[in-house]
């Protein structure tokens, strides 16, 4: 069941594995954890109605394909779906992408306009989008951006202006228990606890063991002064609707921990 | 036709062309001492010309096993075709959550850990140089061969399709292996060079890494490996230097 973040952005959520004994979470136990729970990393998609036109951003995987389609159908109704915009071609994110264009024929693909292999994605076909690029959906409208942390070359970031949301993809994506599932930050119990952030970019976005911490800090910096989001929708955790601008500074810190000690595991 | 890289791995290389310039989307055949062991299946772009080769290097019995370095599908899109949704060919990928990355059906191997296939040992490395998390490098214990995936790519000129490393002119050229992984591991504006060659050393100390054999590139045979490493530590570091934060 999808839930509303805000008026016309609507929240579809995919929990993917427990990821409790995978990443030994009750051995080490770490402090937000609790024995005994599950921990997830989500897949998340997002459908931004705006009035006349409607917009999903991304696909959830292959392993909720009914899942996808029922919630499009249950937001979207008679109205159809305008347009589905893929962030990158990871399974995870765009797996149910030929699924939904078959139920949807009157759907416009929006692919990345970013990196140079897109007839092995079968995203040769839509409407490319690059920095800038924007659609109008009527109350509200969708720009897209160059994807600043990221894995395939083949990606997108997305905003949208009205609210001032962020769309961050595979960044600032955290884990979480099992009762959070589609809570907002500000809904979780005590102060978050920016472990989180380090279990998922220590092992999902892997390559920050490996990056000079002070140019990518900087970049942070620079993210925060272009976007100033109000809302920040991660695709691989739980939405953030306030102080959003706080946890894009917390990344700093997440890039200087992962970069102080040893390698945290593999995503398995 | 396959390329022989080493006594029991063959190429079947796969060309994509970018406005003139070419970057391989390959696949290797392992002959193993209890069947055939593919690793990665390629792009479905090329599926006919795959599953034409695949079936004439088996003598039209397929593969007995498929190795995939990871879900992303240049690696995986020819799973089915080639047999691995079936019973008869043992599908193995190092994702975490196989049903999440479209891979229901895989054993699963643990990054870090080996596993034996067809007769064969092989290795599941965590590897430096990636896009995706749940990639691993595979390492063949039998012909000493590293399967990187998208690590230690170029691009190359037409005509250059099957060479070895050892039929260029000086080995793989420095420029092809800087533009491949500046385009194609975008991440690496933000590397410290010398995290990823520590890590590199410690994979090449480990093991006897007799070629590498990258899924986006020419096949790097022993006598060049030193010269690659020595091109892509350069490439690494002018990635970095040419990025800077606005």
């Amino acid at each position: 069941m999808p839930r509303e973040i805000v008026p016309g952005i609507h929240w579809i959520y995919e929990a993917g594995p427990d990821r409790t004994e995978s990443w030994d979470l009750a051995d080490r136990n770490p402090d937000w954890y609790e024995p005994g729970r599950e921990a997830y990393v989500p897949q998340c998609a997002y459908l931004v109605d705006g009035g006349e036109e409607t917009l999903l951003f991304d696909t959830l995987s292959p392993a909720s394909t009914e899942e996808i389609l029922t919630a499009i159908d249950e937001l979207v109704g008679e109205r159809g779906l305008d347009y589905l915009a893929v962030s990158h071609p990871d399974v995870p994110h765009a797996g149910n992408t030929l699924a939904i264009l078959e139920e949807h024929p009157e759907t416009t693909l929006v692919a990345p306009g970013y990196g140079n292999d897109h007839e092995l994605y079968h995203l040769d076909d839509g409407i490319h989008v690059t920095e800038g690029d924007e659609i109008d959906l009527g109350d509200r409208v969708v720009e897209f951006h160059e994807a600043t942390f990221l894995d395939a070359p083949v990606s997108v970031w997305m905003t949208e202006r009205e609210t001032e949301t962020l769309f961050p993809v595979d960044w600032m994506g955290f884990i979480h228990l099992d009762e959070e599932k589609l809570a907002f930050v500000d809904e979780l119990d005590g102060e978050f606890d920016p472990s989180r952030l380090v279990e998922f970019h220590g092992r999902v976005l892997f390559w920050y063991q490996y990056i000079d911490v002070e140019k990518t800090n900087a970049e942070i910096d620079r993210l925060v002064e272009k976007f100033d989001p109000e809302i920040v929708a991660p695709a691989h955790g739980l939405v953030i609707r306030e102080d959003a601008t706080d946890y894009m500074e917390t990344m700093k810190d997440v890039t200087r921990t992962i970069d102080g000690q040893e390698r945290i595991g593999t995503l398995g | 036709m396959t390329v022989p890289v080493t006594p029991t791995v063959e190429w079947i290389n796969q060309c994509y062309d970018h406005e003139g310039r070419h970057e391989h989307v390959s696949l290797y055949l392992l002959r193993a001492p209890e069947g055939t062991v593919l690793v990665d299946s390629g792009s479905f772009y090329h599926r006919e010309e795959i599953t034409a080769a695949v079936e004439e290097a088996t003598g039209g019995d397929g593969p007995d096993a498929i190795v995939l370095s990871h879900s992303d599908y240049p690696h995986a899109a020819n799973v089915s075709p080639l047999g691995g949704d079936t019973e008869d060919v043992e599908l193995v990928a190092s994702s975490a959550s196989p049903a999440q990355q479209g891979l229901p059906d895989a054993r699963k191997c643990d990054i870090g850990g080996s596993l034996t296939i067809q007769g064969r040992e092989f290795s599941f490395i965590d590897p430096p140089l990636a896009d995706r998390s749940h990639t691993t490098w595979i390492y063949d214990h039998g012909d000493g061969v590293l399967f990187t995936a998208d690590g230690f790519g170029n691009y190359h000129d037409p005509g250059q399709c099957e060479y070895l490393s050892g039929d260029f002119a000086d080995a793989t050229p420095a420029e092809a292996v800087y533009e491949y992984h500046r385009d194609n591991l975008v991440w690496l504006r933000y590397v410290a060079p010398e995290k990823v060659e520590r890590t590199l050393d410690d994979i090449f100390a480990e093991f006897d890494v007799r070629a590498v054999a990258p899924i986006h590139g020419n096949p790097i045979e022993a006598a060049d490996l030193d010269v690659y490493r020595d091109r892509l530590g350069d490439a690494m570091c002018r990635i970095a230097d040419e990025y800077a934060v606005a």
